[in-house]
């Protein structure tokens, strides 16, 4: 699949498959390799199926929250037939039959998150993906952890960079932005003030990422 | 299980092809052990652990995860396939060698996975068998040691020759200054991680031939090969299967309970609720006797003081109809106004925990305090007349649970001979007897207590919590029962750490002398006494003794909440107190720009020096006069010191700062503990001599994976002139070993030990004797016993085989047999140093452990090897009590966190850099020199991570865990 600008590939990945074999897949991009290693044992990615990560966010919510911060889709099947689902807020997807992402060529990514421990499942965590062109931003997805029940892709405040350089100060203003959009609750690991404050705080570090990373394929 | 709900399946087990029986739901874990494939182990069945790893197919699954059903025409290896024909896989072999293997419970498991992963990577970096092996929770071993065996298993199978596992050695003394040991060690250790023990000598010390080395732990083999050698891992004929059902209420008491329903279940055989039990008063603490009071618990009660609190028990044919019966059982609860702070719990009006009349020596039952606690020393007035200054600080601590991967389990049977054998996974198995038999209207005389391996204890098993409820089914139906906590159970029904609340007060001069130290500490201990006293009176004694004021105070209020009861928990009071008497001894240096280290070692206890309130603060009563016979402190400082690089990283702002974001810091602590508990822990040992010159070692001491029944075995072998090999170790049997108290309170080595080599002494004697007699000497002396053999002076030698052959079968027959006991009046103790570097981020508060060294002086090592895994698993639970370890309980007194994910203890692949150096000195009255070593590691890490955490940051966090948002909030409050 490609646009004028840009070359963008479609990895689509049977539901069936384990965490394990994705990883494992020599298309799988850095950013998601990452959300499926650390927190993720080497065990729950060979007895967890796509499906059933998709179904149980909870199980693997980083690497959900990479997903949607890549854009990746869903095909599900509907009572009229197979329908395309964008991975979004509080996704719940019974019986999704293929993972569709698109890996896009100079796509910056960022990923920031904070734990108690390092390996221990991030009490927040942003990941963020930037498409440039031409030294604008094309296109700007953040998804986070930790401040909704399941993993969230946001709406609004990403909007903010699109169509325009990628600077530290619009970075600043979009953490500022996401602190406001996010609604987390508080549990024993951070309360619902602590959860909305990482979240600007880890927003824009993952924003700073892509300010400083060449494009993967750039 | 109904017929037609059953499933016949086909798979491959080890190689074989296998047809199961099997429900739908049944997990392939479950499916597995009762095909007796038991080296298969479990400990959480949420997939958290780790424990029950197999390979499907190659790679490596949760087998609690899957459905047996999901294993059908696939492949399963388990750890009975590696050491086929007997012959241990090169795998098991790196994990005994380097001392991989502590309790060994969750060896199979991490056996499998390093096979996995050596099958498709022969060559993995540190950080890859780190990331293999993140899925396996090992809270005994800190993964120092697995990393190791992973690391020569993946040699060994690369066909490359393997250097024997050894500690570096060195020596310490004049004309070798630690900067030049410890340099030397360092470069020679360059790029490798992790670093092997190093083990520092004064010059003066002999080595000994046994004792001292780094020999396999004598329950290797079969740990590696995972034999059925765990409580659980029996089944016996008609065995029912128990299950307790516990209260959801923090208060309550029981209106109406109707068990008729679950009674009239087919299968189930028995149901017991407080009606159906006499009603004895007891503490649940496995203690000698007579126990500390209160007796404030009975076995089934009306009132309800926790969630997780004893409602029922039930047996029945089947684990699953166990469950279902509890889920029939009608239980009508009033439900109790409850309060869960310690200190709410002591004021007016306070719901009263323990209304009941029949408990005895509560101290204030209105306030719930259950012990008041005084005791002082010195001259008050004129010490604080010295002071040119004052400090008073508050630190707390938070309950801190167990996380031994074997949960508790017991199975109780009748023999042949109408007594009930109770085989069970206690640290303390003479005292289960003895607690146990007017519980269940027994006599002792009728009970056997048996401790087969067990799986982690860390204090948590030195308590009798299912053993009454087992034994009471098995007496009600006849037939063998088998009890197990779920994991739940074990953080809401076992026990934890005490969180306390400490108030120091310090006086110092302007001179840096500490003259007065008071201590103010609430211990909360849940909702019943067991370890309460004793506990807060270890923390008293150790956490003022380290500085040993010229006046010291304690005093201590030991309070009831409606939260589980703490326990027994390895640092026993000290861990906590440590962070107390630590961190304000940093704040002091720090506030007055004092050299910290300079301002500690002016102060802290020296040889020569009596403990002011080892008298005043034993153990739940009186002590025993004390002093400092032997001491490295200084050594392990200064050695820590120079291994740490520490003056050029204190204070080093270019070193602070690692990023725009992150600041580093450097801390460190200084800690003593004890060897047992002084007047009263007693141990003996027997020790038979056989046909073929070999020895029977009988001790009652308990190995809860520590490795005891290997040091206990090198300190006979080295009296007795054999190799480890030729003894043969039987431990914990209340009828075939004589009594021990225990593993508990760091006592094995040095009491239990002293009992070994008292007994082996006197066996050596008895040969010597023996071996006169056959060859016509008038006198035993200057016989030496060595290498099998007995050397005598004018050159001729007797094997030992000879002398058992003639002892037995030919001259002056008889059995060349002794018994010893050995207490002591002394509890030596142990010194330490540990260091720790942080890094801390200023934007959200996370701290990273980075590097953790504890240098430690527990006198002569009798094993480096296992005593370095002691060490570093200490360190590992340590880091976790200081870091992220916390049972968090809601508004209701439900606990939010009962499982080993949420709650979260550290995992392989993110754990610091862990180093241990030994500093040996000669305790003059432990065997062979040795002091203990078991507990000390916790003791330090929380105020040295505390003074870290400062160094980076300036702010000083008061309360553990230092969680990232307690971090955040301090450092905005900054």
């Amino acid at each position: 699949m490609k646009n004028d600008q840009t070359k963008r590939i479609l990895w689509s990945i049977v539901a069936d498959v384990p965490l394990q074999s994705v990883l494992e897949d020599s298309r799988c991009p850095p950013l998601l390799r990452r959300t499926l290693t650390g927190t993720l044992s080497w065990q729950t990615r060979n007895e967890t199926s796509v499906r059933k990560a998709l179904g149980m966010p909870r199980i693997a919510p980083r690497w959900v929250a990479a997903l949607m911060a890549l854009g990746a889709t869903v095909t599900v099947e509907g009572e009229a037939g197979p329908t395309e689902v964008l991975l979004s807020v509080g996704t719940r997807l019974p019986h999704p039959h293929m993972l569709h992402i698109p890996l896009v060529e100079g796509m910056r990514w960022g990923e920031a998150c904070v734990a108690r421990t390092p390996a221990d499942e991030p009490i927040v965590a942003a990941v963020a993906v930037v498409e440039m062109s031409d030294g604008l931003v094309r296109q700007a997805r953040v998804a986070l952890t930790g401040v909704w029940p399941e993993p969230v892709r946001l709406a609004e405040a990403p909007a903010r960079l699109i169509g325009s350089p990628l600077e530290e100060e619009r970075i600043r203003a979009v953490a500022e932005a996401v602190e406001k959009e996010v609604a987390p609750r508080g549990d024993f690991r951070g309360s619902e003030e602590y959860r909305r404050a990482m979240a600007g705080v880890l927003t824009r570090r993952a924003l700073e990422q892509c300010l400083r990373q060449e494009g993967e394929n750039e | 299980m109904s017929r037609g709900e059953i499933q016949t399946i086909t798979l491959t087990i080890n190689g074989a092809e296998k047809t199961l029986t099997v429900h739908p739901s049944e997990t392939l874990l479950d499916a597995l052990r009762r095909a007796s494939y038991t080296g298969v182990k479990h400990g959480c069945k949420t997939g958290d652990c780790g424990a029950c790893t197999v390979l499907l197919d190659g790679q490596p699954v949760h087998s609690c995860m899957i459905r047996a059903t999901e294993a059908e025409g696939h492949e399963v290896t388990t750890i009975e396939a590696l050491a086929a024909g007997g012959q241990l896989h090169l795998i098991q072999q790196a994990f005994i060698e380097t001392g991989a293997i502590q309790c060994g419970y969750c060896t199979p498991a991490k056996i499998l996975v390093t096979k996995a992963l050596l099958d498709r990577n022969p060559d993995p970096t540190e950080r890859e068998i780190r990331e293999a092996l993140s899925g396996n929770l090992c809270r005994c071993t800190g993964y120092v040691k697995t990393v190791q065996a992973v690391q020569r298993a993946a040699a060994m199978l690369r066909g490359e020759e393997v250097e024997p596992f050894t500690p570096v050695e060195a020596t310490l003394g004049p004309g070798r200054s630690p900067t030049d040991v410890v340099e030397r060690y360092y470069h020679m250790a360059e790029d490798e991680a992790p670093l092997p023990p190093l083990l520092l000598s004064p010059p003066e010390m002999e080595p000994l031939r046994v004792v001292g080395k780094g020999v396999p732990k004598v329950d290797g083999v079969k740990l590696a090969a995972g034999r059925p050698v765990f409580t659980d891992d029996i089944k016996l004929e008609g065995m029912l299967y128990g299950a307790l059902l516990t209260s959801p209420h923090a208060h309550a008491r029981i209106k109406r309970i109707d068990a008729s329903r679950a009674r009239a279940l087919p299968g189930v055989h028995v149901v017991l609720t407080y009606k159906d039990i006499p009603r004895v008063k007891y503490a649940s603490g496995g203690q000698s006797y007579p126990q500390p009071p209160p007796y404030d618990q009975v076995v089934l009660d009306n009132k309800m003081r926790h969630e997780g609190d004893r409602v029922a028990v039930v047996a029945a044919e089947t684990p699953e109809l166990a469950r279902r019966a509890l889920r029939l059982i009608e239980v009508e609860y009033e439900v109790l106004p409850h309060v869960l702070d310690p200190q709410e719990a002591m004021q007016d009006g306070a719901p009263v925990i323990h209304d009941e009349p029949d408990t005895e020596s509560i101290y204030d039952a209105q306030h719930n305090i259950v012990h008041h606690i005084e005791a002082e020393g010195g001259d008050r007035e004129v010490q604080w007349a010295k002071a040119d200054y004052v400090f008073e600080r508050e630190y707390r601590t938070s309950r801190q649970q167990h996380a031994h991967i074997e949960p508790h389990v017991c199975i109780t049977y009748w023999d042949e001979d109408d007594r009930l054998v109770v085989r069970s996974s206690t640290q303390v198995p003479f005292h289960i007897r003895r607690m146990l038999a007017p519980l269940i209207g027994l006599p002792e005389k009728r009970i056997r207590v048996i401790k087969p391996r067990i799986g982690g204890g860390f204090g948590n098993k030195q308590e009798l919590v299912l053993e009454d409820l087992c034994a009471l089914l098995t007496i009600a139906t006849g037939r063998p029962v088998r009890m197990e906590y779920t994991r739940r159970q074990e953080f809401t029904s076992s026990r934890s750490r005490h969180p306390q609340i400490m108030r120091y007060k310090v006086g110092v001069t302007k001179d840096m002398e500490v003259v007065a130290t008071e201590l103010y500490l609430i211990g909360d201990t849940g909702a019943y006494g067991t370890h309460g006293l004793t506990v807060q009176m270890v923390g008293g004694q150790k956490g003022l003794t380290l500085y040993n004021a010229p006046y010291s105070r304690f005093v201590c209020d030991v309070v009831y909440t409606n939260k589980p009861p703490a326990g027994a928990f390895r640092g026993y009071g000290a861990t906590q107190c440590f962070f107390g008497i630590e961190t304000i001894m940093s704040e002091i240096a720090d506030e007055m720009g004092w050299d910290v280290v300079e301002f500690k070692r002016k102060n802290w206890i020296k040889i020569g020096e009596e403990l002011l309130l080892s008298k005043a603060l034993g153990e739940g009563r009186e002590g025993f006069e004390q002093v400092i016979r032997s001491s490295g402190l200084e050594e392990c400082v200064q050695v820590g010191l120079e291994a740490m690089d520490w003056y050029n990283k204190r204070g080093n702002e270019a070193w602070r700062q690692k990023d725009a974001t992150t600041r580093r810091g450097i801390g460190m602590a200084v800690m003593l503990h004890g060897s047992g508990v002084a007047g009263l822990d007693m141990a003996s040992a027997t020790i038979k001599m056989n046909d073929d010159g070999s020895f029977n070692l009988l001790v009652g001491a308990t190995d809860l994976g520590t490795g005891s029944d290997t040091i206990l075995a090198q300190m006979a072998a080295e009296v007795l002139g054999v190799p480890v090999e030729d003894i043969i170790v039987y431990s914990s049997d209340t009828d075939f070993t004589p009594f021990d108290k225990g593993a508990y309170a760091s006592s094995t080595t040095y009491i239990s030990g002293g009992a070994v080599r008292k007994a082996a002494l006197d066996v050596a004697d008895q040969i010597k004797e023996h071996a006169a007699l056959m060859l016509g000497l008038e006198s035993a002396e200057g016989l030496v016993l060595r290498d099998r053999k007995i050397i005598i002076p004018d050159g001729r030698e007797l094997t030992l085989a000879q002398v058992a052959l003639s002892s037995l079968h030919q001259q002056n027959q008889h059995q060349i047999i002794a018994s010893a006991s050995h207490m002591s009046y002394e509890s030596p103790p142990p010194f330490g140093a540990q260091f720790v570097e942080v890094a801390v981020d200023t934007e959200t508060g996370q701290v990273t452990v980075e590097r953790v060294l504890m240098v430690v002086d527990a006198g002569r090592v009798v094993n480096p090897i296992t005593a370095s895994g002691q060490v570093e698993g200490g360190l590992a639970q340590a880091v976790g009590f200081a870091h992220c370890e916390e049972m968090v309980y809601d508004a209701n007194g439900h606990l939010v966190n009962p499982r080993l994910g949420p709650y979260h203890i550290y995992k392989a692949n993110e754990m610091p850099r862990i180093e241990v150096i030994f500093v040996q000195t000669e305790e003059p009255t432990g065997p062979f020199g040795a002091k203990s070593v078991a507990e000390i590691p916790m003791d330090g890490i929380a105020p040295a991570m505390a003074d870290a955490i400062h160094d980076a940051t300036g702010v000083w966090i008061r309360e553990v865990p230092f969680t990232p948002e307690r971090v955040w909030r301090a450092l905005r409050a900054a």
